[in-house]
């Protein structure tokens, strides 16, 4: 490929006959929630509806990714609006199935409890080891997250985190509410509190046999599925998680302008962290252009650049890959890279290789929690009722 | 070798693309492999949740007992207190009322004495020996069962019996 066009700020646009055909690959993607609708024998148009109207706009948004050369600005509307989705989605399926989103002591010993990636890090000592799932959801239905986050993680590393995570999307929505931090310093320290919240659930979870963030501590409980607080062990777990909520994913983010709930205290994003280090993808600093405005350090939604990374020329290997930094710099010294290989030399080829793993997830899983959380909404205004 | 690094790099950065549309295909269309890698690698629910193997079942007619090993599950060795579940499933139906004797460790002599009223869960627990330590609650579960590869509801009653592990 020719070298990009570079405007002031640093992003690589593209000619849009260019951009067409890039984006032609992910045309399936995007219509696959339309496509699975069509072939379902019934599609009724409050379905099709939805789904056709997530396929433009998947479409609509990798265009303009390719065209104008950004990416946070379009990867963020789109993750937001996955996380917003998400309870819109999720609650109502729950009630349509149990009448509730608060499992009982029967629903989990029944193994009703939704499966989420997240549980990874719990699950995995004691299924490799003993051969048994410690959460309390379908075992097949575990199996498929599997797959899914192993393929993810060896595709895009902690790009999860900011490409298929339909959680993240919250905090980052708060990160953004304001023009300017009131919290300007965070002490870099916390930055290691994920590590060690993933090594005590690594460990709790292989003793007790239990998905001990799942039952204490994971905020993101809040918006979709909880233990019925009937028990003390309950009623003060869902204490903890409303107040992580409140705390890392709607108060701080917005005091800081930062992900806190990804950055500080996540510890699925901090076992993501390590994939990055076998990833072929990283985010890398031409030194040659680099003024150090420091920029990319105040812009950095997850504290994955530093003084250090402008002089290693890398970034952190927290970094989920969202973009902000490349689209920030106004030299247009950050771009995405294969490592391996030259740095500077074709970065575009680079970003499109990375764009289509990460936005195959993004429109497979956020397209999916969109499409039917749009149908629910319009199941509402249609009939009355979201189920 | 800098040549190489660099075809290498890009190569593998390529093949990022067919294995995420490969994760994705299993995620949405094809469960079939889900299923496959369950049952091939004996995967199962730890025994917290599915109450562990049924040992021994008996058959009452309008409805058996299933009663499970005893749990003492731990990553390593076995834990000092655990639990027993014993389930009853209708064949045809089950009675109003249960009142059965069970022998939880299979040595043959009855462990506990359990009462339960079928319809409100209420339970009463008569231990018959010094492990037995209480009741732990009386449930109404439906668990998804894969035999093979096809899923199966499996409706049952069951309580849970507080044990201490009498090897250690």
């Amino acid at each position: 490929m020719t070298a990009p066009a570079r405007t002031q700020e640093g992003s690589s646009r593209m000619p849009i006959w260019k951009a067409v055909l890039l984006t032609l690959p992910i045309v399936p993607f995007a219509s696959s929630h339309l496509m699975g609708e069509l072939t379902s024998g019934e599609a009724p148009l409050i379905k099709i509806i939805p789904a056709l109207l997530v396929w433009i706009l998947l479409t609509v948004v990798f265009f303009l990714m390719l065209v104008t050369g950004k990416t946070y600005r379009y990867r963020s509307a789109l993750f937001i609006l996955v996380a917003f989705a998400l309870p819109v989605y999720l609650i109502p399926q729950l009630f349509e199935t149990f009448g509730t989103n608060m499992l009982t002591e029967e629903m989990t010993l029944s193994a009703r409890a939704k499966f989420c990636p997240m549980t990874m890090p719990m699950v995995l000592l004691p299924a490799i080891f003993k051969g048994v799932v410690v959460f309390p959801g379908l075992v097949v239905e575990g199996a498929l997250w599997f797959f899914l986050w192993a393929g993810a993680s060896l595709a895009v590393g902690r790009g999860w985190c900011s490409w298929g995570c339909f959680f993240g999307g919250g905090d980052e929505f708060f990160s953004r509410l304001r023009k300017k931090p009131v919290i300007k310093q965070v002490d870099r320290k916390w930055r290691l509190l994920p590590f060690a919240i993933l090594l005590a659930i690594v460990l709790l979870a292989a003793v007790t046999f239990h998905p001990i963030y799942c039952e204490w501590l994971c905020p993101f409980k809040t918006v979709s599925e909880f233990e019925a607080p009937t028990t003390l062990r309950t009623q003060v777990s869902l204490g903890i998680f409303i107040s992580l909520f409140a705390g890392l994913v709607v108060t701080l983010p917005v005091l800081t302008k930062k992900r806190i709930q990804c950055a500080l205290f996540c510890p699925f994003g901090a076992m993501q962290s390590f994939f990055n280090k076998i990833n072929i993808f990283e985010v890398r600093i031409d030194p040659a252009k680099c003024t150090q405005c420091k920029r990319c350090i105040r812009e950095c939604p997850t504290f994955s650049l530093d003084e250090g990374s402008l002089e290693s020329g890398k970034a952190l290997m927290s970094c989920t890959k969202c973009g902000q930094c490349v689209d920030a710099c106004p030299q247009g010294a950050i771009s995405y890279h294969i490592k391996g290989t030259p740095i500077g030399i074709s970065p575009n080829v680079a970003r499109v290789l990375f764009l289509y793993p990460a936005y195959i997830l993004l429109s497979v899983v956020g397209g999916h929690i969109v499409t039917y959380g749009l149908w629910r909404v319009l199941k509402l205004i249609t009939t009355g009722s979201m189920i | 070798m800098a040549k190489l690094k660099s075809v290498l790099g890009y190569s593998v950065a390529a093949l990022g693309i067919p294995i995420m549309i490969a994760a994705v295909l299993i995620w949405t269309v094809l469960p079939q492999v889900g299923i496959q890698f369950v049952s091939a690698t004996g995967l199962k629910h730890s025994a917290n949740w599915s109450g562990g193997e049924v040992v021994r079942t008996i058959n009452h007619g309008a409805y058996e007992t299933r009663v499970h090993r005893t749990v003492f599950d731990a990553l390593i060795g076995e834990r000092s207190e655990g639990f027993v579940q014993v389930a009853w499933s209708p064949l045809d139906a089950l009675p109003a009322r249960i009142d059965e004797e069970i022998d939880a460790d299979g040595d043959g002599q009855a462990d506990f004495r359990v009462e339960v009223d079928t319809a409100n869960k209420a339970s009463t627990l008569t231990p018959y020996t010094s492990w037995v330590l209480g009741l732990k609650g009386t449930y109404r579960l439906e668990t998804v069962v894969l035999e093979g590869t096809a899923f199966r509801l499996n409706e049952t009653l069951a309580v849970r019996v507080r044990l201490r592990n009498p090897s250690r």
